[in-house]
């Protein structure tokens, strides 16, 4: 109780969350009493909770996106996009969206994909006539997918903690992120009208379609290679990744030759201290998860929530709607290793395929990302663009509800949750 | 004039961290590699780059904590915060600055036995033990205590002070 009321306190005046975590675990060991005995196993928790190979996964591929994006790549994929769907009216925010998909390939971060197009296409978009707060509302809705679509950050962190498939969790995420940009695609072609979205006064020819396509076949290429070594079985996510890295830097040296070193070495520092930000939250968590389970908070909780009900659905919809409301003011990395000791448990209880559980935490929680008040990417989108979070959250209420149905659809769909991971031998 | 100095001081020693950051980071990715081209074309069998890989990763992410405190980039949440007027809100985060020099001169503390505890274990590196790599928690530990110092010298809990808003000398001018 005195833990969680300090934790809450804690990140309510604004300490970063890893160290309101890490702060929270230590008061709670201190509250165990038993003198220096108990206070002197806090920097092994951390050291053993970051001695996790797959976590160096997460590293290599912020790496490998930061290069890729560095050779200018960026401008070729929205091309692509643009030439493919920018027909339509609307044409640009059915860019934003596709973009989003072939972007997945590369970055795996919602905030990174918000902050990028938060700079290039909303510009763009209120250029040619959409209201700014519509344009905001349509990036960050399409942001989403990039953590959605393998790589993945956030399925690398969960399958790693809970000793989940990451191919697996790789291979559930494909159908939802594309099912997320299709209903998203839908949902702007239907208020296409009562926006006054603008059309394109004329659609590109099939030349420039495949001139645009060969001219970004290098980035294409980059999550085939990933996806295809780690769906096929024949690498890991950590050996993917840095393959990744090394395709990477070949593009950016030999093929655009854009990349210099001087670039290089300010892209490892800034992938070291954007996996430090990360990371520091998995080490602190390594003391409070400890505590946690020494006090059987966990059970405690599983039990709480299993008394509600029995019903598998409910049970389901319960935990969802946690990580819905938490994500609304915590960082989702937080949330998946405070919470997911706690909650997937309950999700073994009631028989729920590990991949599938997995794929219900990644995809509430990267909605949560763009829920209000402090989803990020409505935050970095705010910042970049100078939007007001308000005007933006009203714009984002259509496709936040669609991608909401989405959620519970795969959460209550089995065979739909697992039909890629069952294709590919990952789930039973 | 004591901020500049704090932040010279915390740049400079930033730089620092950042050139050893990158260093390991080029070391991760090599080491990485070799394991992979051992795996599928020389069959070697070598068992240490798997095993280095996790502790370079330890490193260069524990390091990195100084360098993202240096530079205020650790996320938290600033919605309360922003909703107070200036001098409580640049107390509380002189308290926030202080709370987390305590968490890591913690770590500190009693991250240099569990560095010592490493001494009488192997790592499976090359008869190397567990001394040096257990290490990267004290020693970032340490960085992370000075530069919460000197972060908190250099900006005194003006870090969400808006451009438009009043310093105390000019509110009280």
């Amino acid at each position: 109780m005195i833990v969680g009321l300090c934790f809450v306190l804690l990140l309510a005046v604004g300490m970063p969350i890893g160290f309101a975590i890490g702060l929270a675990g230590v008061i709670g060991i201190f509250t165990m009493g038993g003198g220096t005995t108990f206070l002197a196993i806090g920097p092994s928790k951390i050291f053993n909770g970051l001695n996790i190979f797959p976590f160096l996964a997460m590293p290599f591929f912020i790496l490998a996106g930061e290069i890729m994006n560095s050779t200018g790549i960026t401008g070729r994929l929205v091309k692509l996009a643009e030439v493919l769907v920018g027909r339509f009216r609307g044409g640009l925010a059915h860019t934003n969206m596709l973009a989003s998909v072939f972007f997945a390939g590369l970055t795996g971060s919602a905030t990174a994909d918000a902050a990028a197009f938060g700079r290039t296409l909303v510009p763009a978009m209120v250029k040619q006539g959409y209201k700014r707060d519509y344009a905001c509302a349509v990036t960050a809705a399409g942001s989403i997918i990039g953590p959605t679509i393998p790589p993945s950050g956030l399925m690398v962190v969960y399958g790693s903690l809970m000793g989940v498939s990451i191919g697996g969790l790789f291979a559930a995420g494909l159908l939802p992120g594309l099912v997320i940009c299709a209903v998203c695609m839908s949902v702007i072609a239907i208020g296409g009208k009562r926006e006054n979205l603008p059309k394109a006064e004329r659609g590109a020819t099939l030349g420039e379609i495949w001139q645009t396509f060969l001219s970004s076949i290098t980035a294409l290429l980059m999550p085939i290679i990933i996806l295809g070594g780690i769906l096929g079985g024949i690498v890991t996510p950590t050996e993917a990744a840095s393959i990744a890295v090394a395709y990477a830097l070949f593009i950016g040296f030999f093929v655009y030759r854009t990349l210099t070193f001087r670039e290089l070495y300010a892209m490892l520092v800034r992938t070291a201290r954007i996996t430090g930000v990360i990371f520091v939250i998995i080490a602190f968590a390594g003391i409070l998860g400890w505590w946690m389970s020494f006090e059987r908070i966990p059970q405690a909780i599983a039990s709480t929530v299993l008394g509600l009900s029995d019903n598998p659905y409910a049970i389901i919809a319960i935990i969802i709607c946690i990580l819905l409301v938490v994500g609304m003011v915590m960082d989702i990395t937080a949330i998946l290793i405070i919470l997911g000791p706690v909650l997937v448990p309950l999700t073994e209880q009631i028989g729920l395929e590990p991949i599938h559980a997995g794929i219900i935490f990644v995809l509430a929680l990267n909605i949560s990302l763009m829920t209000p008040p402090v989803g990020a990417c409505l935050f970095v989108l705010s910042s970049v663009t100078g939007e007001k979070l308000e005007r933006i959250s009203v714009k984002l209420a259509p496709f936040l509800i669609a991608e909401v149905i989405i959620l519970f659809l795969f959460a209550f769909w089995e065979d739909a949750a697992l039909l890629l991971p069952r294709a590919l031998g990952f789930a039973p | 004039m004591l901020g500049d100095i704090a932040d010279r001081i915390s740049r400079q020693l930033n730089r620092g961290t950042e050139v050893i950051l990158a260093a390991l980071m080029v070391a991760l990715v090599l080491d990485v590699w070799i394991g992979v081209v051992d795996r599928y074309f020389f069959h070697w069998q070598l068992p240490w780059p798997e095993v280095l890989a996790r502790y370079l990763m330890i490193w260069a992410a524990m390091l990195a904590v100084s360098s993202g405190i240096a530079r205020r980039e650790h996320i938290g949440l600033t919605a309360v915060l922003l909703n107070l007027p200036a001098p409580l809100r640049r107390a509380m985060l002189i308290g926030i600055d202080l709370m987390t020099f305590a968490l890591f001169f913690y770590v500190l503390w009693f991250g240099i036995g569990f560095a010592e505890s490493g001494a009488k274990r192997q790592a499976m590196i090359l008869g190397a033990t567990l001394q040096p790599f257990y290490a990267a928690i004290p020693a970032a530990a340490l960085l992370a205590c000075v530069q919460v110092v000197l972060v908190m010298i250099r900006d005194m809990g003006r870090q969400l002070d808006l451009p438009d808003t009043p310093s105390e000398e000019g509110a009280g001018a």
